[in-house]
């Protein structure tokens, strides 16, 4: 079975256990395994690439450098360390000086020699979408689902090369060969508020809201994220109320991988999806196969 | 004969070659104080009296300003009573009075390369400290002079004949005026342009900032005396397809594709274009409006006839329709002939002027704006079209979308430039004025308008410009909001600008009904293709370059190639129109004398050193090598060769040598150097 | 080696960009040591490099050759077969046992002074350590 290395990093093996599961899950029905890579540890997040001090970006350095032992390709879920790993590798190929002295510190050396992918990335060129749309199962009659992307999946656009970061469509790609609707919202590729959640969230609360009413406005009734702090700030900017019904303006939200998991035709425990989020996705739905 | 060996170091020159059979000259060296420039730290008397001890010299001496009237005197009067033959000036650089000097020996009766400057203060006096070691430099660059000047060849420049016509290619405002200037001097111009008419993007200009002016009536005029003067020669759907030759002998070939309408007969009734069955987005405005296959430019085009697009035409060959043939015998002039065929024009120039002009940055890549994806998302050419009284609208401003007239109108400068990551790094110069321009308009024609522009800078640095912007804004009540916008988009049937005012300090979102960006100048189309067949240098962004960015504004690098407009850099109307003359005028300059004069240090080959071994001929980027087909070996075009020597560093068997900078010239000039 | 050796280096610079450039260092009144003496040739691309080889044979202790930036020069590209040049003539040195420090290749621009000053104090110093290339005894032909 074709196996990627994988880079979990801290969130999917704590708070989004679920995302962990459901990517791996759906990777063994597509045919291929996600191995967790040996010595992982914590990215650093958003922080290692605010500035040019270079002990920030010890972290990432040696994890790809570890990596590399194993393979030359490194997979993650979380866009937080999607963004991190892959302009760290960037970064070790283009700028040789630091690098050298990062690699000195780190006692390891790296230059750039692992390539960084999204699991996206995996689905769309190397698996490809007409492998994953051969193993539907179950397809997701018509779900009209907006496809939230944040900042860190596409920008900078030099750097991360996954899409348009201003009109991107892999997800909606994907989700159409689920049977989705996917719906187009403006606020698609604006940010969520990241970390301004727990030091000022009365700066990133309205701009969680507006991401939301923009997708309902559209015409989405569900939405679907790559990042558990995305995921974490769309929940709580109502009130802190995570999921709470009858909020007008509340969407459900879930990992792209659950959806893929579920016209997979996966068990939703195996995606660790609840009875609570089922019954939200059903409501989401015209009435259909689930 | 002059033969060179190319033996190593072991075999001295004199023993085993001949050297030039020119008798040792009689040099002069002459000491410059230059003030204190270079007395202060140089002994002169001391580098006198050592020159004189060299080999050939048999007078020197020193003077405080050698540059000034008394001390190029003395080197006249010196040449004359000591019986020169060549001089050495030991002074500032050669960039400062090379010429100079040069000059006075030519009037004492010697050829001028019997003139070598020895550099003893910008490399000698200014940068050593030590007076020893700075003095025993100026010795070492004295010999190297002296040196040099024994073996210089009397060179006599090369004369060339300059063909007196000039191509203008272009048919721009840029285009028009110099070929205006030229004509008007009594020169032919033949001005070549590619669409059907003369005029280029100012007619399609509504108004002409600062002052208002109707930019057609002010370009009418122009169109109008370029096309009818005898001096001017206009090839409309030309091309130039291929240029040979230098400055002064340019030999081009226009291809020139055949309207199918004689011009002389059409009387513009337009029956032929009520039956053409074929329709494509009209290019005059913007893809606003639709024309037919046979068409005219515009109302204004000059010359004023219907001109048949045969690549829209729904065939010529075979004949696929014919109405229009049909149509115009019937009701019109009978002036339509579809079996017309392109013609190639031959003819010789001796200077041409590139006024190829500018085409808006593909705003579609602009996906923030989301230009391409609404129909009320423009640019700012598309406004001008609308504002613009012969226009899709006729001057009336409404929505492409549903024709409503719009209230809420929202102006993004700077659109995909001045942003080196995802768009253009530089700044077009024109936009400022024009959006000020645009929005003032838009009030003038929806007074209960408002009108939004975001900004990021006001650059107004012509004359009247800044009052101009000022009265747009304060006049008619115009909203400058500081700041970019991040993201137009639609939401729910209304589209929305957000976007930021720095100065407030708050996000701004706007439900506007039109949306207008101001999109970058880029260089033409086409202007690639034709840099490369005139061998004329482009900058990185495809615009022609300049031969210095500061003081040669007006040529190309490539002797004989003048530039003018926006081809050359965004710029505006007066700024186009004052080079266009200035270009004309260097033009002029060329054309004044039936011949011209080239620097005669060219390459020159020895034939009978030459295997024919063809390794120069690529190398020269001035195509100025080539092997004779009647001797088979190299030779040198003078007229071409612009003195660079790298054939002759390319050449391994030592025929190929460069007048006047031999390799026995450098290498006596090192030994000056090692010699101790 | 000895300290008070004084190599003698030959410098080649193009007329366009280097020699303006050396020309600039003077108006601007920087100091450099005084052991090279330049000689103003069109182009970097006129450098044969068995001219490099002669003028150490003749008794240069380090060459110079500054030509424009790529992409600048005034014939187009003539300081690129410069640099095609160059690298074969550094495998020569490899050798003939020279050391790849006595003649360099630079990209000088007409407002470089600044840089030739310091090119030229940084390759004199070089070259005084590498001490006198003594090339009749290292490389000298027998007849």
């Amino acid at each position: 079975m074709q196996s990627y290395l994988y880079f979990p990093g801290c969130t999917l093996r704590t708070m989004a256990k679920d995302f962990d599961a459901s990517a791996k899950a759906s990777a063994r029905a597509l045919g291929f395994e996600l191995k967790d890579m040996e010595g992982w540890l914590c990215c650093g997040a958003v922080f290692s690439n605010v500035n040019d001090n270079l002990m920030v970006k010890a972290g990432p350095n040696r994890i790809l450098s570890r990596a590399q032992n194993e393979g030359n390709t490194l997979t993650t879920l979380c866009a937080g360390c999607y963004n991190v790993l892959k302009r760290t590798t960037f970064h070790a190929a283009h700028t040789p000086e630091s690098q050298q002295a990062i690699n000195t510190f780190n006692e390891e050396t790296f230059n750039g020699g692992v390539e960084v992918l999204h699991f996206l990335e995996v689905l769309r060129d190397r698996v490809g979408f007409d492998a994953v749309e051969k193993a539907v199962r179950t397809p997701l009659k018509g779900l009209p689902v907006g496809a939230y992307y944040g900042c860190l999946l596409l920008r900078p656009p030099g750097e991360m090369k996954l899409d348009d970061p201003n009109r991107p469509s892999v997800m909606e790609d994907l989700f159409t060969r689920l049977g989705c609707t996917p719906i187009d919202y403006p606020a698609r590729t604006q940010c969520c508020g990241s970390y301004l959640s727990v030091s000022s969230p009365e700066h990133s609360e309205p701009l969680a809201r507006d991401i939301m009413r923009s997708a309902r406005n559209s015409g989405a009734r569900l939405l679907a994220v790559s990042c558990p702090l995305c995921k974490y700030n769309l929940e709580t900017s109502h009130d802190g109320a995570a999921a709470t019904t009858g909020d007008e303006e509340y969407l459900p939200i879930v990992y792209f991988t659950q959806l893929l998991g579920l016209a997979l035709g996966l068990d939703p425990q195996q995606l660790q999806l609840d009875a609570h989020q089922m019954q939200r996705i059903r409501e989401a739905q015209a009435p259909g196969v689930l | 004969m002059l033969t060179r060996c190319k033996g190593f170091a072991k075999h001295k020159r004199q023993e085993c070659c001949e050297m030039s059979t020119t008798p040792t000259k009689r040099v002069g060296v002459f000491v410059c104080h230059c003030g204190l420039n270079i007395a202060g730290t140089v002994n002169v008397n001391e580098v006198v009296e050592r020159a004189k001890k060299q080999k050939g010299v048999v007078f020197a001496v020193d003077h405080k300003y050698l540059c000034s009237e008394p001390g190029q005197a003395l080197v006249k009067d010196s040449i004359k009573q000591q019986h020169l033959d060549a001089v050495v000036i030991a002074a500032c650089s050669p960039a400062m009075h090379e010429t100079t000097f040069k000059n006075v020996v030519h009037s004492a009766g010697l050829n001028r390369y019997n003139c070598e400057i020895a550099n003893i203060r910008e490399q000698g006096s200014w940068v050593h400290d030590d007076h020893e070691k700075a003095t025993a430099k100026s010795h070492i660059a004295v010999r190297q002079a002296i040196e040099k000047v024994k073996l210089n060849e009397a060179l006599q420049p090369i004369t060339v004949p300059v063909t007196r016509r000039v191509l203008v290619i272009g048919g721009g405002i840029a285009g028009i005026r110099a070929a205006l200037d030229v004509a008007n001097a009594g020169y032919e111009v033949y001005l070549v342009e590619k669409s059907g008419t003369i005029g280029g993007r100012m007619a399609q200009l509504s108004e002409t900032f600062p002052t208002l002016d109707c930019s057609t009536c002010i370009l009418g005029p122009l169109m109008v005396e370029a096309y009818r003067h005898p001096n001017i020669k206009l090839f409309r759907l030309s091309k130039v397809e291929e240029v040979k030759g230098y400055i002064g002998n340019f030999k081009v070939t226009v291809r020139q594709e055949p309207p199918y309408v004689d011009v002389a007969k059409c009387n513009a009734c337009g029956e032929c274009a009520k039956v053409c069955p074929a329709e494509v987005p009209n290019e005059f405005d913007m893809g606003l409006t639709w024309r037919k296959a046979i068409y005219t430019p515009f109302a204004q085009a000059v010359p004023p006839a219907y001109v048949l697009d045969s690549k829209n035409c729904l065939g010529l060959l075979p004949q696929a329709c014919g109405e229009c043939k049909k149509a115009c015998d019937k009701f019109g002039t009978s002036c339509i002939n579809l079996d017309a065929w392109p013609q190639v024009h031959e003819f010789e120039v001796g200077a041409i002027i590139a006024a190829t002009g500018y085409e808006l940055y593909d705003a579609t890549k602009l996906t923030e704006y989301g230009y391409g994806t609404h129909p009320d998302i423009m640019t700012s050419l598309e406004f001008e079209r609308m504002l613009s009284a012969s226009g899709p609208t006729s001057g009336e401003i409404r929505c492409p979308s549903d024709g409503h007239t719009p209230k809420e109108i929202v102006f993004i400068q700077c659109a995909g430039q001045r942003e080196p990551e995802t768009g253009l790094p530089y700044c077009s110069k024109i936009c400022c004025m024009y959006t000020a321009r645009h929005a003032m308009m838009f009030h003038h024609k929806v007074p209960d308008g408002q009108a939004y522009v975001f900004y990021m800078d006001i650059r107004a640095g012509g004359k009247g410009y800044e009052e101009f912007v000022k009265r747009c804004q304060e006049e008619k009540g115009l909203l400058y909001l500081r700041g970019r916008v991040a993201k137009v988009f639609e939401e729910n049937g209304k589209l929305t600008v957000k976007g930021v005012d720095t100065l407030s300090g708050k996000t701004v979102e706007i439900n506007a009904d039109i949306v207008v960006l101001a999109v970058g100048m880029i260089p033409s189309s086409g202007s690639h293709e034709l840099a490369s067949k005139l061998k004329a240098s482009l900058d990185v962004y495809g615009f022609f370059a300049e031969a210095h960015p500061k003081l040669r504004p007006l040529e190309s690098p490539t002797a004989g190639i003048y530039i003018a407009g926006a081809g050359h850099a965004p710029k505006d109307i007066p700024d186009t129109v004052a080079q266009a003359s200035g270009a004309a005028s260097k033009a002029l300059d060329l054309l004044s004398s039936p011949t011209l004069e080239r620097e005669p240090t060219v390459a020159k080959v020895t034939g009978e050193l030459c295997s024919g071994c063809g390794i120069c001929i690529p190398i020269c980027p001035y195509t100025a090598l080539g092997l004779s087909p009647t001797t088979k070996v190299a030779e040198v075009s003078a007229a071409l060769c612009e003195g660079c020597g790298t054939c002759i560093a390319s050449c391994p068997s030592g025929a190929l040598s460069l007048r006047n900078l031999t390799d026995e010239q450098i290498l006596a000039m090192v030994e000056a150097i090692v010699a101790s | 080696m000895a300290t008070n050796f004084e190599p003698k280096i030959v410098g080649f610079l193009c007329r366009w960009c280097s020699y303006a450039g050396a020309d600039l260092a003077g108006t601007n009144r920087m100091k450099y040591p005084s052991n090279i003496s330049s000689i103003r040739v069109n182009c970097s691309g006129r450098i044969d490099p068995t001219l490099v080889m002669k003028a150490l044979a003749l008794g240069a202790d380090g060459v110079l050759i500054a030509g424009c930036h790529p992409g600048d020069c005034h014939y187009t590209n003539g300081n690129i077969k410069t640099l095609r040049r160059f690298k074969l003539l550094q495998k020569m040195f490899d050798q003939f046992g020279i050391e790849r420090e006595r003649v360099r290749l630079e990209w000088i621009s007409a407002a470089e002074g600044d840089r030739y000053a310091q090119v030229v104090r940084s390759m004199t110093e070089q070259v005084r350590s590498l001490g006198p290339l003594n090339w009749k005894n290292r490389v000298e032909l027998t007849a």
